[in-house]
């Protein structure tokens, strides 16, 4: 801050960032834990749901798995 | 006009100069006033200052922090186009960390940006900008000019229903005209369109490096289409409008092309990224830059100089002479050379450190916050005072020049922009096209405005048609992992609703060593630089004559007022102004720090 006077801060400055020992969303292979996402960038509806994901899937190979919100 | 400050001793010896300064100019980034001189017996403006009064300091207290917060810290700069520069911190964290959006992840940021430069420019041009030239203030102003309007027929009046232009004129009066309820009703449907792809506005939730956190489904899309539809019947009727009243105080009011004219120098660092071609690599920039749907580009005398991201980046320099800040050359560069090899100056932001040094405002010397970013005119050696033209002229007149941007709803000839807008509620298919005008003046600034809000209507169409494309096909990829690396560097360019937004990242130790966000408003209210070189506003408005009917005594400003709301300086709601017939009033100075530091 150049020449301007200025406090001790209270806080670390990263210390809203992430505490060690949680897992990160972004870290490595946290894509392929993602459940009902596939490698090939498909997904299907386990990805939206956990009650009977099956009956939400799409009823013929050739139409695009859809997955609803 | 003028491009280097005049001497007091050129001024003739007759001159009458009224002092006057409208201070604040609010919701911009800081705090905005400008401070003229007017010849009341010649109708000119002699001098102008455009100042800020507010210290931000986000390169200050970013250093340290881990760099995954940047998008969601640096939103914050702006109410209003927070979400840009979320998206621009993830496209320099994107190169930082090596990797790329997936494509889907990409589109959706699209339409949410696109869905943004609608919600933005519709209530800045509609419910802020026109409220200059709208009925009340017209007669106000310039009574003469609202009795011809009131005689002379719209000629787009087929279009937009509205028979004489003072029609018009009284349909953008605040708070009662058709057309001013119409664009808030506009910018709520909009903010939906870029809630549902960005999950907040103004600061979104669902924006990261790496991809986007929105769930894709069809009814994301529909629900997106459904809304853009339902508007497009005020877009079109918007850019009529526009034309028409532009049309006609180019007429009713000879030489009003002079009005906030200056040289053409424009910078435009693009918008929305093409997934097929962009992999966030430097080395590659140049290729994805001309890629992008808005051409990346600086713009010299009508000539485009170049679309090469890679130039652009280089030729940023980051000028002191008037602002509050203590020169950094001593300090150590972070930067020296880029990824290719090339040498990164001492005064590119990627090496800028940020020392304030609060004083008193004193024209002559130090008078803003604002620092001097300048382009480097590797052809001239000439440091150049760009602006953005508000956002739109400058994206469409690099658009337009280059020619690269060919899509079945926009497509640029080299000369113009053709946006073709498909059939809606009661209007037919209608194509528009942008034609690059004579000057870079207030009004093309304006009007540059209502086409891009089209342009960004089309575009959606195009990404909408991408995405469900994609969907279909099976692709749901929407994020990707990553790591932060121990160091690295990134840049992001991208278009913030008002002009050109460059973030510049340096990252050591897995923190943030050095971080450099350039919205637009510090290109366009630039101070004067080291050489004197005023900045885009001041020399705008310097040397500007004044149309306005009222002497001293009533005097609104409103060509002034023109002049800078054309660089749309964020939202300039609350306006005062102090009279003071060639006399300071009083002087008062509130040091930032409190008093111990004045």
């Amino acid at each position: 801050m150049g020449r301007i006077r200025v406090g001790k801060p209270h806080v670390k400055i990263d210390t809203p960032s992430h505490v060690r020992g949680i897992r990160e969303g972004n870290a490595k292979r946290s894509m392929s834990r993602q459940i009902g996402h596939h490698k090939d960038h498909t997904a299907d509806a386990r990805r939206s749901t956990g009650i009977r994901p099956k009956k939400h899937d799409a009823i013929l190979k050739i139409m695009p798995n859809l997955p609803p919100g | 006009m003028a491009v280097t400050e005049r001497t007091r001793e050129k001024r003739g010896a007759g001159e009458q100069l009224v002092e006057m300064a409208w201070d604040p100019i609010t919701r911009i980034i800081g705090n905005l006033g400008i401070y003229t001189k007017i010849d009341f017996a010649n109708r000119r403006v002699a001098e102008c200052h455009a100042t800020s009064s507010l210290f931000r300091g986000y390169s200050v207290f970013m250093k340290g922090k881990d760099p995954r917060d940047a998008g969601f810290i640096t939103s914050r700069i702006c109410g209003i186009c927070g979400d840009n520069h979320t998206t621009c911190s993830v496209y320099a964290q994107n190169m930082a960390y090596g990797i790329k959006t997936p494509p889907l992840g990409e589109d959706i940021i699209n339409l949410g940006e696109a869905a943004e430069y609608m919600f933005d420019h519709t209530i800045y041009q509609d419910n802020l900008c026109f409220v200059d030239f709208c009925e009340a203030m017209v007669k106000a102003t310039n009574p003469s000019v609202l009795q011809r309007a009131r005689r002379t027929d719209a000629p787009h009046a087929e279009i937009h229903g509205y028979r004489t232009i003072a029609d018009i004129m009284e349909a953008y009066n605040p708070f009662e005209g058709e057309v001013y309820k119409n664009a808030l009703r506009v910018s709520r449907v909009t903010r939906e369109m870029f809630c549902k792809m960005e999950g907040r506005h103004v600061h979104p939730s669902t924006l990261y490096p790496g991809g986007v956190g929105t769930m894709p489904e069809p009814t994301l899309f529909t629900d997106y289409l459904s809304r853009l539809v339902s508007i497009l019947d005020f877009v079109k009727k918007a850019v009529a409008m526009n034309d028409d009243v532009f049309d006609f105080f180019y007429e009713a009011l000879p030489g009003y092309e002079e009005v906030g004219r200056r040289r053409v120098l424009l910078g435009c660092w693009g918008a929305w990224q093409n997934p097929d071609v962009c992999d966030y690599r430097y080395e590659n920039m140049s290729r994805w830059g001309r890629a992008m749907h808005v051409t990346p580009g600086v713009v010299v005398d009508g000539e485009l100089v170049t679309t090469d991201l890679v130039d652009i980046n280089l030729g940023i320099r980051i000028l002191l002479g008037s602002s509050y800040y203590e020169d950094w050359v001593n300090e150590e560069p972070f930067v020296t050379h880029d990824p290719l090899g090339n040498p990164v100056d001492i005064r590119h932001p990627w090496n800028q450190t940020t020392i304030p040094v609060p004083q008193k405002r004193d024209f002559e010397d130090k008078y803003s916050w604002v620092m001097s970013p300048r382009w480097f005119d590797k052809r001239t050696g000439e440091l150049l005072a760009l602006d953005t033209g508000g956002g739109p002229f400058a994206r469409l007149y690099a658009t337009a020049l280059a020619g690269l941007v060919d899509t079945p709803y926009v497509k640029a000839t080299g000369s113009s922009v053709r946006i073709s807008l498909p059939r809606s509620e009661k209007l037919p298919e209608t194509t528009l096209e942008w034609r690059i005008p004579k000057w870079s003046n207030a009004i093309e600034r304006d009007r540059a405005r209502a086409y891009f809000i089209a342009y960004s209507a089309a575009m959606s169409l195009y990404f909408l048609e991408r995405a469900m494309g994609r969907m279909r096909a099976g692709d749901m990829k929407v994020f990707q992992d990553f790591e932060v690396p121990d160091e690295g560097i990134g840049c992001g360019f991208h278009e913030a609703v008002r002009g050109v937004l460059s973030h510049h990242l340096v990252i050591k130790d897995k923190k943030i060593a050095n971080y450099h966000p350039y919205p637009p408003t510090p290109w366009n209210a630039s101070p004067r630089d080291v050489h004197g070189v005023p900045g885009p506003y001041e020399d705008a408005v310097q040397d500007m004559p004044i149309f306005e009917e009222n002497g001293p005594d009533d005097f609104k400003g409103v060509d002034i007022m023109r002049a800078v709301r054309s660089f749309d300086p964020c939202l300039p709601c609350g306006v005062h102004m102090y009279l003071g017939k060639g006399n300071v009033l009083k002087k008062l100075h509130s040091p930032t720090f409190g008093a111990s530091h004045g």
